[in-house]
């Protein structure tokens, strides 16, 4: 059984198609990377996957559910964590109090007005043995707006995965990294999504060809490969409309 | 002297000054400190939305006045009708009113939510200025006689100012002490989550709009609390004392030269405010218009309010012992 599936998926932004009969499989446990051009349509498939943009036609299927019409605080209850292109944190708190939001959020502690949150020891350690995953302890309580980019970049691909979901879905985690960070990102990445389901929709083909164990080409809306990434580095068709010829 | 029995000190300190400032201060000034803990502890009820929700409202009276008029009409129709239950009566109306809004007002915000909460403000002002045959309209309701508490061995006279101090303070200091709680829960962080970030609440697996209408429903009851002790405090309850949008913005006023940042800023505003209105009364009648001067001047001049000075002062004492 694949831990996420789309079936058939339409979507068009006002008459302009954007995906086209998308059928987007992924397998529980490996890393599968969304590539293209621009304009291929990869954040609309992202956003419909998220439950952020309903699809004309065409189903999401998650753990063998139907998620099509879902919320996305039901999605992340199922189990499905996201991360976001533009740093979405609260940029205000500390990287303690972001990590320790989505520790909460994945407890499921919700309404609870009975206890003090720092009196809650056991919340606070895994805050801070996840900050120290993360490489983020030193900056513990430095407001997160303070922060260097890739600081903040760990941090928001922190909170996907703190909340230990079976699928974390990554969109652009490397974005606007230097060399040296993007190096540190995948590292990262790859250390905190071992042996989880994880989606993840890159540019940089370094960072897709060092994580990706099963690579989709999405090309004007279509499917046009899934592969493996020597597959896809190999198949002829996928280098002329995307690769460009380039040494990869 | 240990990390946690230190502030525990300032407390006992801070509530002998509480107990005695009254007897020492004589009436005149005891009713002013009431008036100051009414208008601080509203603006506490505001800024548990707009600090802490990231929710600016311009109607947070409809709550106060509802609750002084539910008080002062349970004083003037039911004599003997506890002064406990005139208090949770006052807070119940204010419940049920924020039950009724908070469903609409949880589902917008930004500019939606502030122009709606002045709609519902105004509306509960022309309803309670309109519905002469209950609220009495631009008069209002006055004339109600104030019950003494009973306290098994000994009666209370709440018409004493020094008594009416001490039981406002003990009402007030647990509405406040609700909200200090509130904000240190797991809840407090995610209202703190949706004021900094909404769609990160939402992906975090929490419903935005719940959250937000149950902070609503917490904020308007407390303001509802406030409301009754008004009631009892001024022995009138009127449209143009307690609905009007003057009464909403005053505590936006409070919040703001206090610092929107913090707990206890609207606090310190609500003090300001009353120290500066105190003083500017004994010379000239024009206190809106001085309050209005240095509204703008705050808000120009001191983004983080009069905390933010404490805060620049401490970081630049901080700053200086690390060189030295």
């Amino acid at each position: 059984m694949y831990i996420l599936e789309t079936n058939g998926l339409y979507f068009d932004y006002k008459g302009l198609e954007v995906l086209f009969d998308v059928n987007l499989k992924v397998e529980k446990g490996e890393r599968h990377a969304i590539i293209g051009p621009n304009g291929a349509g990869k954040t609309t498939l992202f956003n419909v996957i998220t439950g952020s943009l309903i699809p004309k036609r065409g189903k999401v299927m998650f753990k063998g559910h139907d998620i099509t019409r879902t919320a996305p605080y039901e999605l992340f209850r199922h189990g499905m964590a996201r991360s976001f292109q533009i740093t979405s944190t609260f940029a205000k708190q500390t990287p303690f109090q972001n990590i320790r939001s989505a520790i909460l959020a994945k407890r499921g502690i919700r309404f609870n007005v009975w206890q003090r949150v720092d009196k809650l020891d056991d919340i606070t350690r895994e805050t801070d043995e996840f900050l120290k995953k993360l490489n983020l302890h030193n900056e513990r309580n430095f407001p997160a707006a303070a922060l260097s980019y890739g600081k903040n970049r760990s941090l928001e691909f922190g909170m996907a995965a703190a909340s230990d979901p079976d699928l974390i879905m990554l969109d652009e985690p490397t974005a606007g990294m230097s060399r040296d960070e993007t190096h540190d990102a995948v590292n990262l990445i790859r250390k905190l999504s071992d042996g989880k389901s994880m989606v993840i929709i890159e540019h940089d083909m370094d960072v897709v060809f060092s994580l990706a164990d099963r690579i989709t080409v999405l090309h004007r809306g279509e499917i046009f490969a899934t592969g493996t990434p020597e597959d896809i580095k190999n198949n002829q068709q996928v280098r002329d409309v995307y690769l460009g010829g380039t040494e990869v | 002297m240990s990390k946690t029995l230190r502030p525990l000190k300032y407390w006992v300190m801070g509530l002998v000054v509480a107990v005695i400032v009254p007897h020492v201060v004589g009436t005149v000034y005891t009713n002013i400190i009431v008036t100051f803990m009414l208008d601080a502890v509203f603006a506490l009820t505001v800024n548990l939305l707009m600090g802490y929700t990231g929710l600016v409202t311009f109607g947070h009276a409809m709550f106060l006045g509802l609750g002084g008029y539910a008080a002062a009409l349970a004083l003037k129709h039911m004599p003997g009708f506890p002064l406990i239950g005139v208090i949770f009566v006052s807070g119940l109306a204010a419940f049920l009113l924020s039950c009724a809004v908070a469903p609409l007002l949880a589902r917008v915000t930004g500019t939606a939510f502030a122009m709606l909460t002045f709609g519902f403000g105004q509306l509960m002002y022309v309803i309670c200025l309109k519905f002469r045959e209950i609220t009495g309209g631009e008069d209002g309701i006055a004339g109600y006689s104030t019950p003494p508490i009973h306290l098994g061995f000994t009666n209370v006279n709440i018409t004493d100012p020094i008594n009416f101090y001490y039981f406002s303070l003990i009402v007030l200091g647990a509405v406040t002490f609700l909200m200090w709680w509130l904000v240190n829960t797991p809840f407090g962080t995610v209202i703190v989550g949706i004021r900094d970030n909404a769609l990160r609440v939402h992906y975090l697996g929490y419903r935005v709009k719940h959250s937000k209408a149950l902070v609503l429903i917490i904020s308007g009851t407390l303001a509802g609390f406030v409301g009754g002790i008004y009631a009892l405090f001024h022995h009138l309850v009127s449209t143009d004392g307690v609905l009007t949008i003057f009464v909403s913005f005053y505590p936006l006023m409070a919040c703001y030269i206090g610092g929107i940042g913090s707990f206890f800023g609207p606090i310190l505003g609500a003090g300001i405010l009353q120290g500066i209105n105190v003083l500017i009364s004994r010379y000239t009648q024009r206190i809106d218009l001085v309050n209005g001067i240095i509204f703008i001047l705050v808000v120009m001049y001191l983004p983080m309010g009069s905390i933010g000075i404490w805060l620049s002062i401490k970081g630049w004492v901080l700053k200086n012992k690390r060189k030295a």
